[in-house]
C-alpha cells in the first residue's frame, strides 16, 4: 500500500514537475525584456522556480538523492 | 474587462505621490525579503556546520525523510509560485475574474503545502525522540519556512479581499507586485531547504 502511495507521488510530481518547469521557463522568456527592479528580481526567482521543478523532477527519479532519505 | 472588473480594479490614474513613491516601497519590501533571508541563512549555515563536524549523517536514530512526498510537496508548493505569477500578470492585462481564480488557485497550493507538511511532521514524531541534532535543524527550518508559508497564505488572502473591494486599480497595484515578490522569496527558500534535506 505505502508502495502504491509513493509510486503515485513520485508520477504527479514529475508530471506536475515538469509543467511547472515550462511554465516557469515561459514566463521567464515572456519578462526577459522587462525592465525595473522588481522585474529583475522576478526574474532570478523564476529561474529559481525552474531549477527546483528540475530538482523536484530528478528526487522523484530517483537520480538525485540525499544522504537519510527514504528511497 | 470583466463585469466586476467593473467595481474591482477600476481605472485610476496614478497620482503625483504614487508615482514618486513607488519605487521607495519596492526597494523598502527588497529589503525586508534580504533580512528573512539573511534570517534563513544563518540557520542553514548553522545545520551544514553540525552536518559537516559531525561523526557521521545522519546522526544513528535519526528518522529517515520521505522524498517521494517532499517532491509532490515541492512541486505543488512550486505550482503556486506559477499561478501567482499568472494572478499578477492577469491584473496586469485587466482581466480581474481569471486574477481572482489564479489568486484563490495560489492560496489553496499554499494550503496544500502545508497539508504535505503536516503529514511529513506526522510520520517524522515517531522517531523525533531519538533525532538530536538532526531533528532539531530540520524541524526548525522546515517549521520556519512552514511559518513563512502560513503568514504568506493570510498575506495573499488579505490582498485578494483588498483587489475585490477596490483597493487596487489596474495602474496603481504595488501591494500585489510586492505579494507577488513574497510568495517567489517563500518558494525559492524551498529550493534551497528542499536541496539541503532531501537531495544533499
Amino acid at each position: 500500500m505505502n508502495e502504491v502511495v509513493a509510486h503515485t507521488e513520485r508520477a504527479m510530481a514529475v508530471f506536475f514537475g515538469i509543467v511547472v518547469f515550462i511554465v516557469a521557463a515561459i514566463a521567464l522568456k515572456n519578462d526577459w525584456k522587462a525592465k525595473g527592479l522588481e522585474n529583475q528580481v522576478f526574474k532570478m526567482m523564476l529561474a529559481l522556480l525552474a531549477l527546483g521543478a528540475f530538482l523536484a523532477i530528478m528526487a522523484a527519479l530517483n537520480v538525485l538523492v540525499g544522504k537519510g532519505v527514504e528511497v | 474587462m470583466s463585469q466586476a472588473g467593473v467595481v474591482a480594479g477600476h481605472h485610476e490614474e496614478p497620482d503625483q505621490l504614487y508615482v514618486e513613491t513607488r519605487e521607495l516601497r519596492v526597494q523598502g519590501f527588497l529589503l525586508f525579503m534580504v533580512s528573512d533571508l539573511v534570517l534563513f541563512s544563518s540557520f542553514i549555515f548553522a545545520y551544514l556546520y553540525l552536518r559537516n563536524t559531525g561523526q557521521g549523517w545522519p546522526p544513528p536514530g535519526a528518522p529517515k525523510l520521505d522524498l517521494a512526498l517532499a517532491a509532490i510537496n515541492s512541486v505543488i508548493l512550486f505550482g503556486s509560485g506559477a499561478t501567482m505569477h499568472f494572478a499578477l500578470e492577469n491584473w496586469k492585462h485587466e482581466k480581474f475574474m481569471k486574477f481572482t481564480g489564479w489568486m484563490v488557485a495560489t492560496i489553496v497550493l499554499g494550503a496544500l503545502f502545508l497539508s504535505g507538511q503536516i503529514v511529513e511532521y506526522a510520520k517524522l514524531a515517531v522517531g523525533w525522540g531519538s533525532s538530536g541534532i538532526f531533528g532539531t535543524s530540520f524541524f526548525t527550518l522546515t517549521g520556519m519556512h512552514g511559518f513563512h508559508v502560513f503568514c504568506g497564505i493570510i498575506y495573499l488572502t488579505i490582498l485578494l479581499l483588498q483587489a475585490v473591494h477596490g483597493k487596487y486599480t489596474f495602474q496603481k497595484y504595488t501591494g500585489l507586485t510586492l505579494g507577488t515578490l513574497y510568495w517567489h522569496f517563500v518558494d525559492v527558500i524551498w529550493v534551497v531547504l528542499f536541496s539541503i534535506f532531501y537531495l544533499y
